[in-house]
């Protein structure tokens, strides 16, 4: 299980997350939803443990050991990955060696047919393409789903997979975190689209650094939807949310 | 073939080849063009049908005139190889390329110097395509371990109405020594060209790159590209320059350095010049540590940040 508690992030003497108690359990989907700026990416880093992205206080904890001070490699060798919202792009390399990491990942080359035909890419065309700036944005993201599936990861945070993929394509994305889960990953998926959040078994929504809610997929999307959707405000939960949070 | 006589020093020649990730076999082969030069003198040489090649003496070194015939279009590339296998001299390698109308050649060479020390190889290529010829050139060098090479290649293309000229250096598998890569081009209208150069620098190696693109006809494209790696105390110094000289003209220049040690020293410098305002030129660069999220993209998948950096430096050197 890996388990936020208490974590605070601030940078630049502001608190962009708060207080955030989370946990995840493997083979299960988390939706985590928020309008923009309210701290999603900035919660994916955190549990990645990018560099500068060192909780300013709270304790992350994997099975119960104690990580928060585990750099990326570390956490990522015990399982953790993450799909940044905009991935990297590498000049002259191959998605072939992307997706083996130069020969470290060992996978077999049906194995890797298969996950790029998962995400809707033929492998006859894109196994000698390069991971740089020709590749679409959606392209790209596909690639990023195929190198996740082929890591096998424990925990997997998503970035909003789904942005920049054609409407047409979503069901991919169902099929690819449903493989994840089924495969025992735990899939941390940060979306905007209410189709791909309902599908997972529970839901946080982030408010300004802060889980304003927690629950059923279906609860919290109705209420993102009645109240985020339409919020004047947005990001600046109002002092009975925080409140009703501090009680 | 091999001139008799040299045989001997072929095989010696010949694995070092190798080494630099030539095939021999090619160099044997009767279908395919082929020159082998080994110190001041051409040991081996193979026409084929349409290709005129004729060596001659220099001063320390040897020149070699290759003509491809108007149409020729050469179904397997010409083989060049320029070897040094001594420990101390000096080389001098004049190849004077013509490729006629519609002609088309691609050319692999490979500059051996296994043993090398004091020594110095003082190349220039004048390569001149005529209307709609194709000629790509992949130059590849593999020099000793000393890092004592002195090395200059200069190249001068005169690309001619529509032709292609593209043009690679490529030395990042050895020490390099001092290096002076220049690559120029001129072009006519509808013309394209692009060089590129490789290099990885280690050590004390001392690097400097120079490709200048005249875009000179209307319509005419060009590309001048260097990727660099600088470590340890290497210097690494760029110029790209590209000229717009008439209308409808686009050209790029594109720089990459990666400088990691704590005296290494890189630069990189764009020249763009526009005479015509018809003419669009831009340029590109990154010069500087190893992006930090490319690392951390790898890094989360398990590598440690140096196999990060190795990978991320092989997609730049290959
Ligand atoms: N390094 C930083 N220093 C200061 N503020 C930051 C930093 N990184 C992010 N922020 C701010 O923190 C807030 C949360 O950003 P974050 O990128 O986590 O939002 P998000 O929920 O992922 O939004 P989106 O839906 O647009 O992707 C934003 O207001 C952002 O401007
Ligand atoms: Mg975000």
């Amino acid at each position: 299980m890996l388990a936020l508690v208490d974590v605070w992030y601030e940078s630049d003497g502001k608190a962009i997350l708060k207080n955030i108690n989370m946990t995840f359990e493997p083979g299960k989907v988390y939706a985590i939803l928020g309008t923009n700026g309210a701290g999603k990416s900035t919660l994916a880093y955190v549990i990645m443990g990018l560099e500068g992205y060192r909780p300013t206080r709270g304790r992350i904890l994997l099975d119960g050991e104690d990580i928060t001070d585990f750099p990326v490699t570390e956490r990522a060798k015990r399982g953790i990955t993450l799909m940044w919202q905009e991935p990297a792009r590498f000049t002259g390399l191959k998605l072939k060696d992307y997706l083996t990491l130069g020969g470290k990942n060992k996978v077999s080359d049906e194995e890797i047919k298969r996950a790029l035909e998962m995400v809707g890419l033929n492998p006859h065309l894109y196994l000698e393409r390069l991971v740089d700036e020709k590749l679409s944005g959606g392209e790209r993201k596909r690639v990023e789903l195929a190198s996740v599936i082929l890591l096998k990861p424990k925990y997997v945070v998503l970035d909003e997979p789904d942005s920049g993929i054609d409407i047409m394509s979503v069901d991919m994305i169902d099929h690819v975190v449903e493989e994840l889960a089924e495969k025992g990953s735990c899939v941390v998926l940060i979306t905007h689209r209410e189709e791909i959040a309902l599908k997972a078994d529970h839901s946080y929504l982030l408010c300004r650094g802060i889980v304003l809610k927690e629950g059923h997929p279906g609860e919290i999307v109705s209420f993102y939807k009645a109240s985020c959707d339409k919020c004047d405000h947005p990001n600046e939960p109002t002092e009975r949310v925080g409140e009703e949070l501090r009680a | 073939m091999i001139v008799k006589d040299f045989e001997r020093e072929f095989e010696a020649l010949a694995r070092a080849y190798e080494r630099a990730g030539g095939d021999v076999s090619k160099f044997l082969d009767k279908r395919i063009a082929s020159v082998i030069i080994s110190g001041d003198r051409v040991i081996g040489l193979n026409g084929v049908e349409g290709v005129v090649l004729k060596p001659s003496k220099i001063e320390s070194g040897v020149q070699v005139d290759m003509e491809i015939g108007a149409g020729v279009v050469l179904e397997h590339p010409v083989h060049v190889c320029t070897g040094f296998l001594e420990k101390k001299g000096y080389q001098r390698v004049i190849f004077n390329i013509t490729l006629r109308r519609n002609a088309k050649a691609i050319f692999t060479a490979h500059c051996v110097f296994p043993w090398a020390e004091e020594f110095t190889h003082d190349a220039l290529m004048n390569v001149r395509l005529e209307e709609g010829a194709w000629m790509e050139y992949h130059d590849e060098h593999m020099h000793s371990e000393t890092g004592s090479i002195n090395l200059i290649t200069r190249s001068i293309a005169d690309v001619g109405m529509g032709a292609f000229f593209r043009n690679t250096f490529t030395l990042v598998k050895t020490r390099v020594g001092k290096l002076k890569v220049f690559m120029e081009a001129s072009l006519k209208e509808k013309a394209i060209a692009e060089l590129f150069t490789k290099v990885k620098a280690t050590k004390d190696d001392d690097v400097e790159v120079r490709e200048t693109i005249k875009l000179d006809g209307e319509g005419a494209r060009g590309l001048a590209k260097t990727n660099a790696v600088a470590l340890d105390r290497a210097k690494v110094s760029v110029v790209n320059e590209m000229y717009g000289n008439s209308p409808n003209t686009r050209g790029h220049v594109e720089c990459v350095e990666i400088a990691k040690g704590d005296g290494v020293e890189v630069s990189a410098l764009p020249i763009l010049i526009v005479k015509n305002d018809l003419s669009e030129l831009t340029h590109e660069a990154s010069i500087g540590r190893v992006n930090v999220k490319q690392l951390q993209t790898l890094m989360a998948k398990g590598l440690t940040e140096e196999e990060a950096t190795e990978l991320i430096i092989k997609g730049i050197l290959t």
